[in-house]
């Protein structure tokens, strides 16, 4: 298989795990980050040429069009974007900084929605392809201290619903994996007597991995997700439920 | 190949893949809504003139244009064509 699938945010958590997951199935991946972790070297140098990074920073919004353009240019028309990068700073927001409302809303939803704008198009000239975006179940369930990510997750899921809307007829599906809490270097923060409850109160008495999450982005590239298009796959060990 | 004749070889092209039936006679005054391609197909004719073209000139522009007619459209490719060079 020489499908090619670009993944932001691939250095670390759930974006490590959904390149490597990848690479075991046999896609052709561009992991996207702004630094080589030791992690995502180790798979650069497990799997060769199938592996390429590229060393970015997507809250550059004017460079996102360059970016595409040359990744293309490079590397041939993708089959697949998954929109992973996000940062999840947490904090009430009546004394969040508004340079971190805006950082926050340019990295999770501004470069998604642009990267999602310039890498569609050869997605449209093959008539085929796969959006996917990285949700969270924070976008519709609330918790304290994440107002400003829940919003921009809330915004990725709006998007996703009128997107797929917009490129269906062209072969191209979009959906969502809206994850629980899982144990990243993001959630970092929630360690402790939170992460112990959340797992408590769990159906499956536990969190979902990014191996779990990571399953699910694969199922949506698959054959056999072609008529999924336009949801939100929620991958919580039954959190919500 | 001229630059008219490219456009027009590319808008008959990705007419095809996106199942659209061009208006017979396409003029310079020819109404791009009215040319029998939708507007995902025209996404696909900005898109195949930029893999072709090397330029992209509605996102180089600073503001939002849309041409309304044929010859509006290829004379934007013309002039970003020129800058380019």
């Amino acid at each position: 298989m020489n499908k090619l699938v670009i993944v932001t945010g691939a250095s670390r958590g759930l974006g490590l795990a959904i390149c490597r997951q990848l690479l075991q199935q046999g896609y052709t991946v561009l992991a996207l980050a702004r630094t080589l972790s030791s992690d995502l070297n180790a798979l650069t140098e497990q799997y060769g040429s199938g592996l390429t990074f590229v060393s970015v920073d997507l809250s550059d919004l004017d460079n996102i069009q360059p970016l595409c353009s040359e990744m293309i240019k490079q590397h041939g028309r993708p089959y697949a974007l998954i929109n992973n990068a996000a940062v999840g700073y947490d904090g009430v927001l009546a004394t969040m900084h508004n340079s971190e409302i805006n950082a926050l809303l340019n990295l999770n939803v501004q470069a998604p929605i642009l990267l999602t704008k310039y890498l569609l198009r050869p997605m449209l000239l093959n008539q085929s392809g796969r959006i996917i975006n990285i949700s969270s179940i924070i976008a519709r369930t609330g918790f304290n201290g994440l107002s400003v990510y829940a919003a921009s997750k809330a915004a990725l899921e709006g998007f996703t619903k009128s997107l797929s809307r917009e490129v269906g007829k062209a072969g191209i599906t979009v959906n969502c994996v809206a994850p629980g809490y899982m144990q990243t270097e993001m959630t970092n923060s929630l360690q402790g007597n939170k992460l112990e409850s959340i797992k408590r109160r769990s159906p499956l008495g536990r969190l979902a991995t990014p191996d779990d999450a990571a399953a699910t982005v694969l199922y949506l590239l698959s054959e056999q997700a072609a008529a999924v298009t336009g949801t939100t796959i929620t991958v919580d060990a039954g959190s919500t439920a | 190949m001229e630059l008219e004749q490219r456009i027009r070889q590319t808008l008959a092209q990705v007419a095809i893949i996106a199942n659209c039936q061009l208006t017979d006679n396409i003029t310079d005054d020819t109404v791009l809504l009215q040319s029998g391609l939708d507007s995902l197909g025209f996404a696909m004719l900005v898109a195949q003139l930029e893999e072709d073209l090397g330029i992209d000139p509605f996102s180089q522009m600073q503001i939002a244009v849309y041409p309304s007619t044929f010859g509006e459209f290829v004379s934007i490719y013309r002039q970003a064509l020129v800058q380019a060079s």
